[in-house]
């Protein structure tokens, strides 16, 4: 599969904005001291900041061809 | 000085600033320096951020003060200054028997390997009852107080072993068929309906 620069750039924003928002809920969850932050941590941040890691690891499965200047696996 | 949190705020704050500069400039990645520094601050680092905060939450939800935070455990809170030793947390909780910043979860830990797991699913169904369903009105331990947790500690102490009343009774205590807040043995537990005409003990500060 090819992706063109575009969409690798798309992707790559896509899994920065998506750890930077898990990030966030993550440092809010920390300085929240109630059993709602853990449930804040867990449910949303680490859903964001898994699937930030998730775009960003389909990002480089997605640039091994275009690397390699042609869309064959070796 | 810092803490483990402070240490923590500041590397998730180090990856927000890495993570921020891949979302302005993804053509950064185009060089083997940019595509090294991607993979630390889209994956590494987060991977340590999430690994952190679970580990801190963990030890979080250990403490006393987090339990007694929700509204419907408070009377249990004030319950632990209950100044009376038939009460048997606020025996172990103002002596020490416990540690006393951790002392809803050494009585209440379900000490199995997959114990911590178990607890985490049984707190957020509370979670879920609190602010979604209806709390009970008496709020009682699925399945009932396990003698096990009892055990964790006083198995194979002196004090226990050789109580004439607990070797009478040890094969049925230690297969939980008798539970040791069993009428007549050890029944004063929190006793939250009685709260109000307790008498309660102060720290000295």
């Amino acid at each position: 599969m090819k992706l063109s620069a575009i969409g690798m750039g798309r992707l790559l924003r896509f899994s920065s904005a998506l750890i930077v928002l898990g990030l966030a809920v993550e440092i809010i969850s920390l300085l929240w001291f109630h059993p709602l932050a853990f449930v804040l941590f867990a449910f949303v941040g680490v859903a964001l900041i898994a699937l930030g890691i998730l775009v960003y690891l389909a990002s480089l499965v997605f640039a091994v061809p275009s690397a390699h200047g042609n869309g064959s696996s070796s | 000085m810092f803490g483990l949190v402070e240490i923590l705020i500041a590397l998730i704050a180090l990856t927000i600033v890495l993570a921020v500069f891949f979302l302005v400039y993804p053509a950064a990645t185009a060089g083997p320096t940019g595509k090294i520094l991607a993979f630390a601050a889209l994956f590494v680092l987060p991977a340590l951020c999430v690994a952190g905060g679970i580990n801190e939450h963990m030890r979080r939800s250990e403490q006393t003060s987090f339990c007694i935070s929700c509204h419907a455990m408070e009377p249990y809170g004030r319950s632990l200054y209950v100044d009376d030793p038939s009460h048997i947390p606020a025996q172990h909780f103002q002596n020490h028997r416990v540690p006393a910043d951790m002392a809803c979860y050494a009585c209440h830990a379900d000490y199995t390997i997959y114990g911590p797991f178990k607890d985490k699913l049984a707190g957020l169904r509370r979670v879920y009852m609190q602010y979604v369903s209806t709390p009970p009105k008496v709020i009682e331990i699925s399945g009932g107080y396990s003698n096990l947790q009892c055990l964790h500690c006083h198995a194979g102490a002196r004090g226990f072993e050789e109580n004439p009343v607990h070797m009478a009774l040890m094969d049925s205590l230690k297969s939980n068929q008798m539970s040791c807040l069993s009428s007549g043995c050890h029944d004063t537990v929190h006793a939250i309906p009685t709260l109000g005409q307790a008498k309660f003990w102060s720290p000295v500060q």
